[in-house]
């Protein structure tokens, strides 16, 4: 069965079009960020079971209060992936 | 206090505590590779070592942004090469996370760093199932002149400019903004003032402020601590129609409270071996080169004159410092494996980087916190023993070194007679 080349020139420009916007798309993904629900900074795993009713680290804890979203942020670690004392 | 694996381990004990419950980001406003060692323009291997594992960690723990600073230029003219760069952001990711909406590239070499990235977080609380869009944007001041200045491989454009030009852009995009900004707070504070739309500017400046956020207009400027050893923590409380109705902060002291995460730990100790391995292996060849030593201390010349020679006539003085942990300095260092590490190390000898102090091999004399650390360098003194030699103005001389983050617990009151003489 052959296609009719008007059918393949037209399937031919799809083609075409979805990789040039696929190509825009990468583009902008590395010039303007990253954007999307991607995975969560440092997600719980099985590794760790800290005792969150240890009075010391409940006290750094702090409150439950309702909060729904939290921003840490640290800066000045200058290399060092521990410091020095 | 601080490090990675604290850090990694309060941010887990923090989602656990929520049922996982609240999404945490972790940003950092810059400062995030060393250059310490570097000549000219090339970096050596452990300081190679120590910010690749920087990156690669940063990408392990899915960190979502850091800010560049000039500190960072170096090392990101490797990372930003546009030859094998594709493979480079395979092996670690988190090259795409590093901002800056003012650094540019001078060299066409490099690869362009993005102005912001843009985060989408979904709730479970406050409005459940919607999503919040949060856009991260760095900004610098540019490295402060100095005659010794070699020419980089990026120009830093006017910050106030670049986020004039950025932020609204930014703004269109997502629901909330935040400015990552390494300069000082007056400038920080300018950039609240004269840019609008930025929500949150996090400060740093290699200081530990604990004051209060100061909010200008609409926007709130918080500061980072220096090395992270306490995490900033701003807690968003959401309505239920979606909108950020209210926040807090909080600094977190990483201390041994702080259960350290097994994985982040695992990291920080293939770091540390890395950067070891490649400092044994420079000294090794710094050994085989005396040459390469400095001329003047090797041939007693240094202004510096060492313990041994201070107790030839202060020996009551001599003998109290033995029994203090002064004395013991370079030993705590090296109980650690830390005596390699110069952050580290500058605190713990005699003049380090002044003609003192080098390294144990070459200058053991002046390893530990001797007599000239607060003194001064003793060599003029001992020639012509003279009154007016080594007043030592306190605490101001000691806070030099026992800082509140390196020392949170120093109280001169309390630790003066452990070393008075």
């Amino acid at each position: 069965m052959t296609v009719p080349s008007s059918r393949r020139i037209t399937l031919r420009r799809k083609v075409s079009l979805l990789a040039a916007m696929t190509f825009v798309g990468l583009l902008a993904l590395q010039n303007y960020g990253c954007s999307g629900p991607g995975p969560d900074a440092i997600a719980p795993d099985d590794t760790f079971h800290p005792d969150l009713n240890e009075p010391k680290l409940k006290e750094r804890l702090g409150e439950d209060d309702g909060y729904a979203l939290a921003v840490m942020y640290g800066a000045d670690i200058h290399g060092s992936l521990e410091t020095c004392g | 206090m601080g490090g990675l694996a604290r850090r990694v381990g309060y941010i887990k004990s923090f989602k656990l505590r929520s049922n996982q419950e609240v999404p945490a980001l972790f940003v950092d406003a810059g400062n995030l590779f060393t250059d310490d060692r570097a000549m000219g323009s090339r970096l050596p291997d452990e300081d190679l070592a120590k910010n690749r594992w920087v990156t690669k960690s940063y990408g392990k723990f899915n960190h979502d942004a850091a800010n560049v600073t000039y500190n960072d230029f170096l090392y990101l003219s490797d990372l930003l090469k546009k030859d094998g760069y594709q493979e480079r952001l395979q092996e670690y990711p988190f090259i795409a996370k590093i901002v800056s909406a003012n650094v540019h590239p001078t060299d066409k070499n490099l690869q362009p760093l993005q102005p912001y990235v843009i985060r989408e977080v979904s709730l479970k609380r406050g409005k459940p199932g919607a999503t919040i869009k949060i856009g991260i944007a760095g900004f610098t001041e540019a490295k402060p002149q100095s005659p010794t200045d070699k020419p980089t491989a990026f120009e830093v454009e006017d910050p106030f400019a670049a986020a004039k030009r950025v932020i609204p852009e930014l703004k269109k995009k997502v629901d909330y903004v935040i400015a990552l900004a390494y300069m000082a707070q007056p400038d920080a504070q300018r950039l609240a003032t004269e840019v609008s739309g930025i929500d949150t500017i996090i400060a740093a400046h290699q200081v530990s402020a604990q004051d209060e956020p100061q909010k200008f207009n609409q926007t709130t400027v918080t500061t980072c601590f220096y090395q992270t050893k306490q995490l900033g923590e701003l807690r968003y409380y959401i309505r239920s129609d979606g909108v950020i109705e209210n926040q807090k902060n909080r600094y977190i002291a990483l201390d041994d409270a702080i259960p350290d995460d097994p994985n982040a730990a695992e990291y920080v100790a293939d770091a540390h071996t890395d950067f070891t391995n490649e400092i044994n292996k420079a000294q090794q060849i710094q050994q085989a080169d005396v040459a390469n030593a400095d001329t003047a201390i090797l041939s007693g010349k240094s202004l510096y004159i060492g313990q041994d020679s201070c107790a030839g006539c202060h020996q009551k003085e001599a003998q109290i410092w033995q029994k203090s942990g002064h004395a013991h300095a370079m030993e705590t260092l090296q109980k650690r494996n830390q005596h390699l590490d110069a952050d580290c190390v500058k605190c713990h000898v005699v003049g380090f980087q002044k003609g003192g102090f080098q390294a144990l091999y070459s200058t053991p004399q002046f390893a530990n916190v001797q007599c000239e650390a607060c003194h001064g360098p003793g060599r003029v003194h001992a020639e012509n023993p003279q009154k007016g030699y080594g007043f030592v103005q306190t605490p101001q001389g000691c806070v030099v070194c026992h800082t509140q983050n390196n020392s949170p617990d120093f109280n001169f009151a309390t630790y003066w007679p452990k070393i008075k003489h």
